[in-house]
This record gives structure tokens, sequence and C-alpha cells, in this order.
């Protein structure tokens, strides 16, 4: 049996035989002491891993050899001590990972001409609106470009050079997309990326609401100072279907679906063009037709002027989108996440309708409107929607809407 | 035994039936402690020198009969709190022979997943609350431990177990007085195997004994006992238990023994006289022990079935830990909060 | 809503949880009988018995050993160390064992503990009774650090560190022990690891801890008025766990980061959070990262010196000013 130089220590390559217990010849007991052995990290002493006879030593007191060198030999009994026979054959150490030659990145303000150092969200806000450091008077110490510079010169509708690009039209105009424009892009092509959309549609008949609509809508318009709609109809009786479909009233959080007790609607708001808003209408679900009108209004009217509170925002588990007032027949809209579903209204239009009676089918004239709901499958499937979908349309087309209104 | 004799294994009276206080199936519990810890340990070192175990473990090899003669009074819900030469006090504790070598090795089936090592075996489900590798640390924690006993009234004992070299650090002396000031159900064992480290512990210290010698500074009695005699410390273990569960406060008790080996891995132990080992192998409790059984009549057969079947245990338990996998290194960010993780921010 | 001195919200949220929890006992030097050198636990004897409150003699390791031995065997204790200045005498107990007992042991023992200590400087009481060593604490992994700048925040944070499962050094200011303010009358129980914002301003955000927030403020106003230079406020209050979600967000909208440390210049908790925010917040800073601290020397104990070398709000205002120009 070989007898090696032993590893005595995770990082220890090599060992010196600094006595011999044996000499060559001598008979020796498993246990016994052979021999010491010094290392950077360790001295001791090492026994025989079996019995037997001394016979041979290769190395001698004072040498230095690796880890795994055969030291001596031992003619063992035949019964030799089993856990030492493997010593030479534990595992190496492995080797650390080489280090990553680095290469040093070119930093350093890239030669300004002598201009002072910019700040690190300049650097962004100049790159990001296509701008220049010369184009931006700066009013830190020593005409250093702040922050608040930079956005100066951004809401003067200070643009930019154009980042250089292809093209040669001379005529192109560019327009910075402005924090909102930025804020929206990318919630909009995150949902897109995060949610498997389904769009769903229904057609639905409006006699009903507009019956109850032209009943009022005159005392209404006198008291209110404003048309009544026929989006708080439709969120009235979102809101009622919920009650019956609670999982689109919810938000996806990891791989859980946050179903909520209460309905607080977003309503998207256009800022006449210049920008979406959706804010929110809380615990909708008690709230009357009339109520979600006044809400609706109100939103409205001060997310135009910029009056709504940050909180205001915040907490929205259902959406309401509303193209109707521009006739759209149909749109498939984005979910606003983390919710699960989101509602199109559309234009709502006087369209023939065939009435199944009990003396045949007639025609009439009804003014018919479409809701497209976009719903992410990975939180409800498909008949589960559309059956939400034909709950909000019964809702719409039987309630008794001047009652509700009374 | 109490102080001023060094041992009374000289002149203990010839073992008969009558004196027999102990009892058969006590002394084969006994037996059967020192032989674990013996081969276990002697495990321990092969694998030590065939690299399977790393970094450094600190082998209680020639001191197993104070674990065992401890261990085997004590109740299954009682406390242990040893040092970082743990491994014997925990094994005794009827941990796992797995989960120690493969802690040991650094696998996936040692006791704490490869994050403890050698010098912090733990099975709280055992009552093993811990090794400490910081000299006298741990003296505090186990008075801690036998105070929520007290308040909890679960006649729990804490027996608190470490070396000469602790008794010249200020933790010692601190618990001691705390123990013995609020009466705590605690049992302070110092193993004097002469040695702190490196140096003779009379060397440095102002009273012959480390541990006894300091006793009445606390108001306790002053207890010299054999450590290689696991009759002796099992004796003096059920009466500091008993105390101690009476409501009647700690114990200090010193027990000699002798460390076969050197302080640690790294150590030969060169400096001890030429005859002190030999001295002390001629007094090696696993053999007196055996020697023992035979006195007492017990039959060689079953003495060595006992044997057969312990090295049998070590085996497959060395067997199993070397086919355990190194532990993940997902483990490595777990479990230093109480919710499993690590986070210090959100 | 009833108002408090920051001493009595002590011993208000140790009484709270005491009564709540039959679990939670309290130990330390002369905080029994004596009611604390502060006078921030009177009372508590009397009211839970000296079993649950328990005076101990000068041994800070043996303390905090005992607390943490409770603490693996089924209690809820707290543990007082008289002064943070202390701690060195028993560093190893809490750095060497029960920030690392939980993880050694693959999580077979939590150690739910609280050692509340009185921490600061400002009591003239010079270099061994005055030191600020948050940033000790905060460098050991398996330590919670909180540091309460009020009343309220020292009841609600003492309670949520006594119900932690985990081992958490609540730093009192002996500075602010008589500073009074509205604490809830009813049960109160904070949240650790969570920042508070002060104060909203557009221009800088100054980060601070425990004594230094009261200065942070009054040096805000002041910019506020005599510089146009408009500063939001956040009160760390929670090292460990450290809510860089609060002060990120804070730093972000302001483009600048000033912090106002008590405890010496190296390795103060600041330095974490300015490198935090380097790392993480680079592309939306306007300015230098700027440090306010007590210079890197031990403190001195006559009034003038102490007030000298502990940031004030004089100094942050100044320091900030120079840093505008």
């Amino acid at each position: 049996m070989d007898v090696v130089m032993p590893q005595l220590g995770e990082t220890v390559t090599e060992g010196t035989v600094t006595r011999w217990y044996k000499k060559v010849g001598e008979r020796i007991e498993a246990d016994e002491s052979l021999f010491d052995v010094a290392t950077e990290k360790v001295e001791t002493e090492i026994p025989a891993p079996a019995a037997g006879t001394v016979t041979e030593i290769r190395v001698g007191e004072g040498e230095t050899v690796d880890v795994g060198t055969v030291l001596a030999v031992i003619a063992g009994d035949g019964d030799a001590a089993e856990v030492a026979t493997n010593v030479a054959a534990a595992p190496p150490s492995s080797p650390a990972p080489k280090a990553e030659a680095r290469t040093r990145p070119s930093g350093g303000p890239s030669g300004s001409g002598g201009r002072a150092k910019l700040s690190p969200v300049v650097r962004r806000l100049l790159e990001e609106h296509g701008l220049r450091p010369e184009d931006i008077t700066g009013t830190g110490p020593g005409g250093r470009i702040r922050r608040d510079d930079v956005l100066a010169h951004v809401e003067s509708g200070g643009a930019g050079a154009p980042p250089a690009t292809a093209g040669d039209a001379d005529d192109r105009t560019v327009i910075p997309f402005s924090r909102r424009r930025l804020l929206t892009a990318e919630h909009m092509t995150r949902s897109k990326a995060t949610s498997a959309h389904v769009l769903q549609a229904t057609e639905v008949d409006f006699h009903g609401v507009d019956a109850a609509r032209g009943a009022l809508q005159d005392d209404w318009k006198a008291k209110q100072g404003y048309s009544l709609s026929y989006l708080p109809f439709i969120a009235h009786a979102v809101c009622q279907a919920i009650a019956d479909f609670p999982n689109v009233n919810a938000h996806v959080d990891g791989d859980n679906l946050v179903v909520f007790g209460h309905v607080n609607l977003a309503i998207a708001v256009d800022l006449d063009f210049q920008g979406l808003v959706v804010p929110v209408i809380r615990e909708a679900e008690a709230k009357s037709v009339a109520d979600l009108a006044r809400a609706i209004h109100d939103l409205a009217g001060r997310a135009r002027t910029g009056k709504l509170r940050p909180d205001e925002f915040a907490g929205g588990t259902y959406t309401i989108t509303n193209s109707g007032a521009f006739g759209t027949l149909i749109t498939a809209p984005i979910i606003n996440q983390p919710q699960v579903a989101i509602l199109s209204t559309d234009g709502i239009k006087k369209r023939p309708v065939v009435i199944e009676g009990d003396k045949g089918d007639d025609i009439v004239v009804r003014p018919v409107g479409i809701l497209a709901q976009s719903f992410d499958h990975r939180a409800i499937d498909g008949a589960y929607s559309a059956a939400f979908l034909g709950r909000v349309k019964t809702l719409i087309e039987t309630t008794d809407w001047l009652a509700e209104l009374g | 035994m109490t102080d001023k004799s060094k041992t009374q294994s000289k002149t203990k009276p010839p073992p008969t039936a009558d004196n027999d206080d102990i009892g058969e199936e006590t002394r084969l519990k006994l037996f059967k402690a020192q032989l674990e810890c013996r081969h276990l340990e002697k495990r321990a070192y092969d694998l030590f020198l065939q690299n399977l175990i790393k970094g450094t473990s600190h082998l209680g090899l020639g001191q197993e009969a104070v674990a065992a003669g401890f261990g085997v009074s004590m109740r299954p819900d009682d406390y242990t709190f040893c040092t970082y030469r743990g491994h014997n006090h925990t094994l005794v504790r009827g941990v796992s022979m797995t989960g120690i070598l493969g802690e040991l090795m650094g696998r996936e089936c040692g006791l704490m997943a490869g994050k403890g090592g050698s010098m912090h075996l733990t099975s709280v489900e055992h009552g093993a609350m811990g090794s400490y590798a910081i000299i006298g640390a741990h003296l505090p924690v186990a008075a801690g431990a036998a105070w929520s006993a007290q308040i909890r009234g679960t006649g729990q004992v804490a027996t608190c177990f470490f070396g000469d070299g602790t008794t010249n650090i200020g933790a010692f002396h601190e618990a001691l007085n705390l123990a013995a000031v609020w009466k705590l159900p605690v049992v302070f064992v110092c193993e004097n195997n002469l040695y702190m480290e490196y140096t003779a512990i009379e060397d440095v210290t102002a009273v012959k004994f480390p541990a006894a010698g300091r006793a009445a500074a606390y108001g306790l009695d002053s207890i010299v006992i054999d450590g290689n005699d696991a009759d002796e410390v099992y004796r003096a273990a059920v009466t500091a238990h008993a105390k101690a569960r009476a409501g009647d406060g700690p114990s200090l008790i010193e027990a000699l023994t002798y460390r076969h080996g050197g302080h640690s891995r790294a150590d030969p132990a060169k400096y001890r006289p030429d005859g002190e080992l030999e001295a002390w192998l001629a007094r090696d409790p696993v053999p007196l022990y055996r020697q023992r059984l035979v006195d007492y009549g017990i039959d060689e057969t079953v003495i060595t079935a006992m044997e057969d079947e312990t090295i049998a245990a070590v085996d497959e338990a060395t067997e199993a830990a070397k086919a355990s996998p190194r532990p993940s290194t997902d483990v490595t960010e777990t479990e230093v909060w109480a919710d499993g993780g690590s986070s210090w921010r959100n | 809503m009833a108002e408090l001195t920051y001493r009595d919200a002590v011993a208000a949220g140790i009484a709270q949880e005491m009564e709540r929890d039959e679990s939670v006992v309290f130990l330390g030097e002369d905080i029994g009988a004596a009611g604390g050198v502060f006078k921030a636990t009177v009372g508590l004897l009397e009211r839970f018995g000296p079993d649950r409150v328990r005076d101990t003699p000068i041994s800070e390791q043996a303390i905090v050993g005992a607390a943490m031995g409770a603490a693996m065997t089924g209690l809820r204790p707290i543990a007082e160390i008289m002064f943070s200045d202390f701690l060195a005498v028993c560093w190893d107990i809490i750095a060497n064992q029960i920030a690392k007992q939980r993880y050694m042991t693959n999580g077979q023992v939590t150690i739910p503990l609280v050692i509340r200590t009185g921490n600061g400087g400002g009591a003239r009481f010079g270099a061994q009774h005055s030191q600020s060593v948050e940033n000790w604490a905060m460098a050991v992994p398996g330590l919670k650090v909180v540091a309460p700048s009020t009343p309220a925040d020292v009841m609600g944070l003492m309670a949520a560190a006594i119900r932690d499962p985990d081992p958490v050094i609540m730093f009192e200011h002996k500075a602010l022990y008589a500073v009074k303010g509205e604490v809830p009358d009813t049960e109160h129980v904070d949240t650790l690891g969570t920042a508070k914002v002060l104060r909203k301003g557009g221009d800088v955000t100054i980060v601070a801890l425990a004594a230094m927030v009261p200065k942070a403020l009054a040096a805000a106003e002041q910019l506020q008025a005599e510089d146009g230079i408009s500063a939001t406020v956040v009160d760390v209050r929670s090292l460990v766990p450290l809510d860089t979600e609060t002060i990120f967000r804070e730093v972000k909208n302001t483009g600048r980061l000033v912090t106002v440390e008590e405890n010496p210049r190296l390795c103060g908790w600041g330095a974490e959070i300015a490198s935090l925010i380097a790392e993480e917040c680079f592309y939306d800073l306007d300015g230098p990262i700027l440090r306010i601290t007590t210079p890197h020397i031990p403190l001195a104990a006559a009034d003038n010196l102490e007030d000298h070398m502990i940031p004030s709000a004089a100094r942050i205002v100044e320091d900030i000013r120079n840093a505008w120009d």
C-alpha cells in the first residue's frame, strides 16, 4: 500500500516530511505514528493507514513534496484499513475561477471643451431629449447645468437637435416624449408584454337607458350643468355584474389572483389629446347612477385642469375606457396593470334590431353599441369573461333605469 | 467526591454486586456512549487525513467519559451547551452520526447543512443547544436557558461543558456569579485536560484547580472528580442534576481528564513532557470502563457485540455522509432571519 | 393621544408588551428598583414583579448571554445595556453568538430578543459614555438595528422589536430622553424597516437618524427661509432592515443626498446609503453626495468642545450652503 502526502487543508498543495518514526523493514501497526509532516498551516503526526511492514521510504526527512506524492510503501497484512486507500484519490480542491481581465471603462467627461462637469442626471436628460450642453443655460455655480435647467428648457418647448438618425427629410418635427408620454409608453408596452390579452365583445341594446335619459335629461342638465351620458349607466351595470363575477375585479400578483371586495373603478380620461390619465372612483359598487355620473364628471374635469391628487390615481381594480364620443365601432383596449380586465365603450348608434315576439319577429329601431372587454387569459378564461359580459348586457337592457334614478 | 484529592480510582474498593449503585443497564449505556464517541472521533480523524473533512477539528479523544457520564444522567428535554470540542457532548444526546459526520464533511446531510461546521454542532431537537467556539461565551447563554427553565417552571436543567482555559476569561466569572445569585438550574462542567491550547493551564492560573479553586468565590462547593471514570462522572452528574432540578441552584464540577491528541488538527502536541501521554493512555477511559464491565460480570460477548455494532454504525454513517451531496449554494442566503431569508433592505 | 416623554415611552412600550405576552422578561443593571439610570424603566418592577424584571450585577456578558439563552428556549427577553459604549464589553456575545447562531444552525434556533441601550452624545459625559455606535451594530449580519427619534416611534418600534422573532438592537438617544411628543393611547405597534418622510422639498433630500432628525428639520426650515433651498427630510429610523425604497424615492425626487450622522465619519451608516445611491440612483443625481458626521475623533467632554464636534443645525445649514455654491 502506498502512503501519500495528505492534503492537510483546503489550500495546502505541498508538505514537508519532518520525521520518520519507522525505518525500512520495520513493522508498523495501523494508526501507529509513521511520520511527521509540516505544512504552512499544520504540523502533525500521520498514522499508518494499515498494519504491515515498511518496504520503501521514497521521501527523506526535510524533503518537501506535492500533496499526493507517494512517500512510502507498506506491505500490508491483507486487512488494510479501507478508509485510507483513497487518500490519493481525494479530490483536488477546485481552482479559484480566474479573474476576468477587466477593461477599464472609458469614463469621465467627454472633452466638452473645459465646460463645467455634468451631473449624472443632467447627462441622462440631455441624452433623452436630444439636447447638447450648449443648448442649456446653466444657473448653478460657475454656470453649471442643473437638472432643473434642463427640465425648464424642455418645458419651455426647447427641443434639441434631433438625434443623428438615418433619413433626409428636412420637414420632420421631432417631438420629445413628455414625461406622461414616457410613462404611458412604458406602461402600455409592459402590459402587452405581461398579460395574455383576449378581446371579447357584445352588442348591447340601450333602449331602456335611452328612455330614462330622455325622460330626465333636461332636468338633469338644468340642475347639474352637463349632460347625462351613457357611461354612468354602463359603469353601474359593470359594478353590479362584478358582484356575480368577482374575479374580473382583481390584480395579478406573481402567481396569485388578488380579488377585491370593493370595486375601485378606474375611468380613462383623455386630456384633450395631450395624454391620458386614469383616475379612480372608490367603492363604485355602492354608488347610484347619479352618483357615478357626478363622480365621472368631477374626475374628468379635474383631470383636465391638473387638479387630481396623486392618491386619486391609485388602487384601481377594474377600468373602463370610453371612445364613444367619436363614434367608434369597437376598440381593443390594453389592460391597466396589474388589473385583469378593461372594458371599452364605443359609439352607440340607432340600428335596425330584430325583436322576437309571440307573434313573430319584428324589426325595430334601437340604440345599439358594442361593449368590448380585453381580459388577461392568465387570470380568467373566456367563458367566465363572456358570462360577465353577458351579465352586463342583461343588466343594461333590463334594469328599470327610471326607477333606479328615481 | 469533593476537594483536595486528585482521583479516587486507585483507592476504589473492588466491585461487587452489592455495592453497585449504578446497575448494569446504566453501565451499558455509559459504555456505549463512550464507544460511540471514541469510534466516531477516530473516524473523523481518518476523514480529515483524507481531506474529506476540511478546516479544523478539535477532538475529545481521551475525554469521552465526561460527555458520557453527564449525557446518560440528563433528561431528554435537558439542555446541553458545549464548546468547539463538542462532538462527544452532542453525540451523547442521541444525535445521528450521519448528521455529525456530514456536518464535519460539509455535506447536505449535515446537522446544519454545512453552515456551522465542526465547531458548531447543534441539534435543538435533542437538546444540544449549540457548540460555541469563542471561549466562555456559552456559559452566560447556558445560564440564560436555565433562567428560562426556571421562569417557565419546566424542571429542565442546562449542562454547560467547557475547558480549563475558560476559567480565566470574564464570561466564566460573570456566568457563575449570575447563576449563583439567581439559583439557576445549571451545571457547569470544566474538563481540565491540563492544557488550554498549547500552554499548560497550571502555568497561567493562580490556583491549582482552575475551576474548583474558584468555586468558593461564588458560594459553591469545590468539586473535583476523575473525568476518566465514567461511573464517577455519572454519580457527580446525577447529584448535580438533582440539586438543580430541586431548585437548589447551580454546581461547578471540575473533571480531571486528558486529551490524547493536540488542541486541534494543527497541533502535534510536542509541548507535552515525555511519559505524560503514556501515563494517561494507561488510564484511557474506554478500556478502563470495558474492564469495569468485565469486573462486574458482564459477559464478554455482550461487550464485543456492542463494539462491533458501534463500528458498524460509524461505517454506515461514514458511507451515508460520503454519499450525501455538497449542499446547494442556495442555502447560503437562508436562515439569517426567522422568516428564513437574509434580506437587509426592501 | 397622550403626551409622553421619550423616556416614558420606553417604559410604556415595554409595559404594553409585558402586559400582552407573559414570555416577555426584562433584565439589566439598575433597571428595576432604581427605575433605570435614565429613569426610562420606572414602575416596571412594581407592575410586573422581580421574576420578570430583574436587576443584574454589572456583568454585560452575563446580561446579553442570559438573554440569548432565554430567547433560544421560549422567552422574549429585553436586555438593557446602560450605555451603548458598553456594548464593546459584551460584543462577543452579540456579534459572534446572538447574530450568528440561527444561521450557523441552519435555522434550528430563533432568537427573539431586544437589546436596548442609551446611545449618543450631548450630555458632556466624555468619550466613553457618549458614542454613537449604531454603525457597529449595522456592520454585523444577523442583527436588526433601530434608532427612534420621537416618543411615538420609541413606543411603536419597541413593541415591534419585542414582537420581532429576530435579535433587535434599539439605540435610544440619551439627548432625546426628555423630549415630549404625542403617543397613541391605544395599543401602538410600528413596523421595523420603515423610514419616515417628515418634510417634503424639491431641492435636496436630508437623511438623518435619532437626535440628528430634529436638527435636520431645523436646518431645513432655516434653508427654506434664508436661502430658498427646499429640503426633504427623511428619518431613517431603521438601519437594518433599511428602507431603501423610501430613501431612493426621495433622493430621486430631488437629485441630491445629504446624510446627517452622529457616528464618527469612517464607515458611518451614511456611507452605506451614499454607496447605495451611487450604485442604484446614479443617473438621478444632480450633485455630489454630502455626508455630515461627527469627525473621526473621540468625543471630548467640555460642552463647547462636544457641541463643536456633533453635527448641529447650524453646521447642517452651513455645509449644505457650501455645497450649493
